[in-house]
Formats: structure tokens, sequence, C-alpha cells
């Protein structure tokens, strides 16, 4: 039959059904990706004329001590939460996984915090840990943990410990869903063929589960990642950024920048920086999974 | 003998650890029905309502709520409608160009809506646009990756289902519709859910775009509220707690879906 009328009456059709969210595209993504790339060669600060500065803005920024801290920051957010919220969400799946019941009401807990926004679990915490008043230091000093009060929010090392563990109770449940799946999709068959082995529960954990989940490793990781780079809201509203500047992060550059002191060129810039690591990390991560899968 | 009281063990580890996640939600709650000054524990659980009356009278909660859910229920539709055009389009329609929009929308994957703002926030402004609830519309349904799951999902049908309703003469469109969309519905649900989860708690766009009190979702006007009561904690942690409720029990009502979904969708993401 007249497969080619139908495949031409298919072309218009197709691309009519593409039209739609190809406009909410090139609107909303592409066209302003290309126009902040355009405008980070530019010194403009939005009420003056706009310069053309060539790379300027990105030289300015290796020597900017603001920005340099701010990154490194980040870098160590990232490198901190990721291996911790991606360890815990894994533990979890797996203890849950062991038990028979009480399964559903474990899941629903861990979950629970993912759903509320950013601006709730950032106050709970801040009144969660103030010191005298707050419920966290009343528990570590019943638990004998600690003698005197803690001041979570005053202390830059303290401070990033307390973004760092309300952003792991937020956000672990997300990770702790993916493990469980991945630990569920494991057919009951490698267990068995272990078991012939005479394989310990160590054994099985580190030749059979472990492996089986190396995909969903791998996606959580890079997932994990690219949120933890893109930190901003826990660190606003927790510590407003402080003390003195010691929590602000990468995206933070980009608002300070870019809508309090109106420097657009320059706040295009480094949200392309931020977009440059993001690519990489993506990019590596397609590598890592290309090998892994031949 | 031993693999019982390593199970039991397991179970205790459990328990706690469940509990001790759901603290802090506890702890909102038991703030937001005691009065300011008084102590949680001292109080003997009577519930007071007197934080909630002075929340609700101070700052237009419900109305910033009624915002949210305006955003992110109309962000929903229009991204659930039109990702599930294009894919079912990339995924059963042959036409010219399909590769390469289809190549250039995963490239979009790769664009984080941070590096966006400040070229949003101009064009927002030229276009008169910025500070309205449209403005939180418009870029959320630009994101890319509804495209992907469902396309995936779509790949995965037989072919011979739609096979049927061509040679009776039904259109593509008219397959979209009342063959593929009735069939992906836990598809749709998911990416429905993702969508929503994240126009409910975008921060940061929000924050840059908009300015007028009437127009802020919760998720902005909350902390600019509770930025005025610095060393008190009954009525911040109420305006947390009316915040957190209604999403906490559509979050209970669905749980099942909601876990399901996010298991379905992150696991098929990038």
């Amino acid at each position: 039959m007249g497969t080619k009328s139908l495949s031409h009456q298919g072309w218009i059709t197709g691309i009519l059904m593409i039209l739609p969210y190809t406009i909410f595209f090139a609107l909303f993504s592409l066209f302003p990706i290309l126009y902040g790339l355009r405008i980070s060669f530019y010194d403009w600060s939005l009420l003056g004329d706009k310069v053309f500065v060539g790379f300027e803005n990105y030289t300015n920024l290796i020597q900017d001590e603001e920005f340099r801290s701010n990154l490194l920051h980040t870098i160590v957010f990232t490198l901190i939460s990721v291996p911790l919220v991606s360890g815990i969400g894994l533990l979890l799946a797996i203890l849950v996984h062991s038990i028979r019941r009480g399964q559903s009401f474990f899941r629903i807990s861990v979950f629970m915090p993912y759903v509320l926004s950013v601006s709730v679990i950032s106050s709970i915490w801040v009144i969660f840990l103030q010191p005298y008043t707050g419920l966290f230091n009343q528990i570590l000093r019943g638990l004998g943990l600690i003698h005197e009060e803690i001041f979570w929010l005053s202390e830059p090392t303290l401070a990033w410990a307390a973004i760092i563990m309300s952003t792991v109770w937020w956000t672990v449940g997300f990770v702790f869903i993916l493990f469980l799946a991945g630990l569920q999709d494991i057919p009951a068959s490698f267990y068995e063929a272990g078991q012939i082995e005479g394989a310990n529960r160590w054994q099985t954990f580190w030749y059979i589960t472990l492996p089986s989940l190396s995909r969903i490793t791998i996606l959580v990781i890079v997932l994990q990642t690219i949120a933890s780079f893109k930190i901003f809201g826990q660190s606003k509203l927790i510590t407003g950024g402080g003390p003195a500047g010691a929590t602000k992060t990468v995206v933070f550059s980009i608002y300070e920048n870019g809508f309090q002191t109106f420097q657009m060129g320059y706040a295009s810039a480094i949200a392309f920086v931020l977009m440059l690591v993001i690519l990489v990390i993506s990019l590596i991560q397609t590598f890592v999974l290309r090998r892994l899968e031949s | 003998m031993m693999d019982r009281i390593y199970y039991y063990f397991i179970r205790i580890v459990a328990v706690a650890l469940a509990i001790f996640f759901l603290i802090p939600v506890i702890w909102m709650l038991a703030l937001s029905f005691t009065p300011e000054g008084q102590s949680v524990f001292a109080n003997g659980f009577q519930l007071s309502f007197v934080n909630y009356q002075k929340v609700l009278s101070q700052a237009p909660i419900f109305g910033w709520m009624g915002n949210s859910l305006m955003v992110s229920v109309i962000t929903t539709v229009l991204v659930l409608i039109l990702s599930s055009m294009a894919a079912y389009a990339f995924s059963r329609i042959q036409f010219p160009g399909s590769k390469f929009m289809f190549l250039l929308f995963l490239s979009g994957l790769m664009i984080p809506a941070e590096a966006t703002l400040i070229p949003l926030y101009l064009f927002m402004r030229d276009w008169g646009l910025l500070g309205t609830r449209t403005s939180l519309i418009l870029p959320a349904v630009a994101g890319p990756m509804g495209i992907f799951i469902l396309k995936q999902f779509f790949d995965g049908l037989p072919k011979d289902l739609e096979e049927a309703a061509r040679i009776d003469g039904a259109g593509f469109f008219k397959v979209w519709y009342s063959i593929f969309l009735p069939l992906s519905r836990p598809a749709l649900a998911a990416l429905g859910i993702f969508s929503f989860i994240g126009a409910w708690n975008d921060y940061v766009w929000p924050l840059i775009s908009i300015s007028d009190k009437a127009y802020m979702t919760i998720t902005l006007g909350l902390p600019m509220f509770q930025s005025s009561y610095v060393q008190q904690y009954a009525l911040p942690m109420t305006a947390n707690a009316l915040a957190a409720v209604p999403v906490l029990i559509v979050f209970l009502i669905f749980q099942k879906q909601i876990i399901k979904g996010i298991a379905f969708t992150g696991g098929k993401e990038l």
C-alpha cells in the first residue's frame, strides 16, 4: 500500500507535533543560552551601555578572590555531599531491602523530606539547630555527645556541616528510592548462584549486589554532582551565605553579580563557567557508562 | 539463631532511622501548636491554634499557595501535552530533520536553569512579563527531560497497537491521543509528579522575577515572611507547617505512585 503517501502526510504531522515544544525550547532555553554567551563578552551594568570587552570577563574571573572562594566552597561541598548522599542512600536501601515488614513505613519517612520545598526545609533546620532552644543540640546533649552549646551557624565549618546535614536529610530519599528500585531488579537467581558457591553475606554484597548496581550508582553520582554544583537555596536561606561569605557558592556569585550589582556581562560569564563544568561532568559520565556497557 | 538475632537487629536499626528522619517534621508540628515562649514539653501536648491564627492574619499564605498551585498545575499540564506530542512524533513518525531536532533537544539537557537566569531576566523584562506568574511557567515548560522519558516509553510499546487504527484511517494525531496517551498513563503520571514538584519547589528564578508580594509562590513568600521574625520560632514554624502540610497530605495519599514514579523517571534520566 501507499507507504510513500503515508510518510508524506507524516512529514507535516510530525513537524506540527514537535512545533509547540520547539517554540518553548527556542524562546526559553536555546535563545537565552546563546544570548547569555554573547553578553558574557560585554561589560554591561544594565543602566549603562554595552561595551564589548572580549574575554575580559573571563580573565577577570580568574583574579576574582570572591568568585574563586565561592567556586572552592562549591567544589568542597560537592566532594563531601555527593559521597555522603550516595553512600547513605545506598546503605538505607540495603537496610530496607533486607527487612520484610515495615518497608513502606521506612520508605515514606525517608522520602518525605524530598517533597518539601527548600524554603520549608531550610527554615526547619535553622530553628532545629538554634543553640539553647533548638532540639538538635538537646538531642546531642541527651546522647552525651556534646557538653556545651554548639553555635552551628556562626562558624564556617559548622555552618557547612549544617548545610550538608540538612541537604542529606532533604535529598537522600530520592537516591534511596533509586537504589531500592535497583536492588529489587537484581534477579533472585544471582543470589541463588552465590548460595550454591557458599558465599557469605559480605561476599554476596561485594561480588553480587554492588556490581549489579553499578549502572544506577554512576547515574546517582552524576545526578548528585550536577545538583550539588548548583546549590544555592540552602546556603541563601540557612546561612545567608555567611558567616562572612564562608558558605557562598557559584550560583550565589551569579545572583549577586547579576541582580545585586547588575553586572550582566560578568554574571553571564560565571553562568557559562558553571555550564561548562556541568557539561564536562556529563561527558565523563557518558564515557564511563559506555565503557561499563561494552 | 544468629540469623534471627541479625534480622531483629536490622529491624531495630531501621525503625530507629525511620523515626530519626521524621523528627524535624514532628518538631515543626509540635512548635506550631505551642505558643511562643512556651516549651513544647511543658505544654502537656495541648494543641493551641493561636500561632495559626496569627500567621494567617499576617501573611497571605493561602494566596501564595494558590499562586504555587496555579503555576505548578499549568506547568505540569503543558509539559505533559507538549512533551508527549513531541515524543510521539520522534518515536513513530519519519520526517526530515527529526534526528537533528532530537539531538538538539538532547543537548538542551545540559543547559542548567541557573545558566539562563540572566538572559531570561532580560528577555522577560523586554517582553513585559517580568514579575508575572506567566514568567514562572514559560521557562519551566522548556525543559526537554519529558521528551526523553516518554520517547523511551513509546519506543517500548508494540507497533501493532496502532497499525489497526492506522489501517482504519486514523491520523497520527488521533493515534497519539486515543491510543498512546491512555496507554502511557504510568509514564505520564511519573513525569507529571516530577514537573509538579520541580515547579512547586523552584526558588531561584521566582526570587529574581517576582517582587510583588501578591504574585509570590509559597516557596518565595515563606522566607520573606519569616525574615521578619529573627529570634522567634513559633510563627516561622507555623508558616512552615502551613506550607508543608498540604504537600505532605498529597504525598501520603499518592505515596505509592510518587515513589514508583521517582524510581521510573529517575532511573531513565540522562
